[in-house]
């Protein structure tokens, strides 16, 4: 699980641009449906996600808003930005490759 | 329960500095705990257990703080820098003015000493003066850092707004006051010249013409 969760953690700017590239949304929601779709296996620590918005916001992938709620507080919004859909592209074909090439090097029936 | 949850990120932020940047941050922790607390109450968990999973999601922040606090030094530094272009500036202008008090000085006493031709050297001085003077003012305006816009909100767009307002005005009253300078200079030297002092005092209608005319321009040219 500890090489899961590593890796998971290596592309959590691809995770979160891939939440925004849907619609604009903020952390806890986005977190939410990250765990939603790892089956519940999976969450980011709230420092991650929040270290992962800042990195990406300086990088001007991603730039964020208040949203004007009616009732209860008000909620941080991100939504992407040009440049992050780039980057989205950028790091899914990276992973792609990455994927590619990890599945050839570890596969071992020719050895069998 | 909740406002456990908001003196447990208080607690979180108590040794940093509160930025806009800081606080905009705990605000946005605070909110997003809260939704989760109350998810986790929704789905049966007890008021304990659902603070104590919430705490638990939030990880280790000491690194983001860090980040935020060497922002802040940042910008303290860009403040230090503020400061001495501030100092250079009210430098150069206080050398500018000292050479427009000083430029009719070289006229004067030669004309004192009663050399002769006295305004054939005592003028071409008086115009280097007042054109270095002018030359540093101007320097002085087109090298000062602007207003930097860091936010979109209305308060710096009013600042810079009331920055570039400061920076023409500056312009204007260097300008003027070379002007005045000279209009002086040039009545008493056709003055002296021509001794026809009942006329020459019409110099300074002209030149009061001439500012509001620059005037007129300057309103025009703003609109």
């Amino acid at each position: 699980m500890s090489i899961t969760s590593d890796l998971l953690r290596g592309h959590t700017d691809t995770i979160i641009l891939a939440r925004l590239m849907a619609s604009d949304n903020y952390g806890y929601e986005i977190n939410k449906s990250i765990q939603h779709k790892t089956g519940g296996r999976y969450e980011l620590k709230e420092a991650t996600l929040y270290t992962a918005f800042r990195r990406l916001e300086t990088a001007g992938c991603i730039s964020s808003y208040w949203g004007d709620e009616q009732t209860g507080a008000r909620r941080r919004y991100y939504s992407i930005t040009d440049i992050g859909k780039e980057s989205y592209q950028t790091l899914l074909g990276e992973w792609k490759t990455a994927k590619e090439m990890i599945d050839n090097l570890i596969k071992t029936e020719e050895y069998e | 329960m909740q406002d456990k949850l908001r003196k447990y990120i208080d607690g979180l932020f108590e040794n940093t500095t509160p930025t806009r940047k800081s606080v905009e941050l705990k605000e946005e922790m605070i909110q997003n705990l809260h939704d989760k607390y109350n998810d986790l109450l929704g789905e049966g968990k007890s008021e304990e257990a659902a603070y104590n999973i919430a705490v638990a999601g939030i990880g280790d922040i000491s690194g983001l703080l860090k980040e935020l606090e060497a922002d802040r030094d940042t910008e303290r530094n860009t403040d230090n820098m503020n400061q001495e272009a501030r100092q250079k500036s009210a430098m150069l202008t206080s050398i500018a003015v000292a050479l427009y008090i000083l430029s009719p000085i070289p006229l004067i006493m030669l004309e004192l000493a009663g050399a002769r031709d006295a305004a054939l050297i005592g003028l071409p001085l008086f115009f280097l003066f007042i054109a270095a003077a002018t030359g540093l003012l101007i320097y002085n305006n087109m090298t000062k850092p602007r207003y930097g816009k860091d936010s979109e909100t209305m308060v710096e767009e009013f600042r810079e707004w009331q920055s570039d307002e400061k920076d023409r005005k500056a312009l204007r009253k260097a300008i003027s006051s070379a002007m005045w300078t000279i209009i002086v200079a040039v009545y008493l030297i056709v003055s002296f010249m021509t001794m026809m002092w009942w006329i020459t005092w019409i110099i300074f209608i002209i030149g009061m013409a001439i500012e509001a005319l620059m005037n007129v321009f300057y309103v025009w040219k703003k609109n």
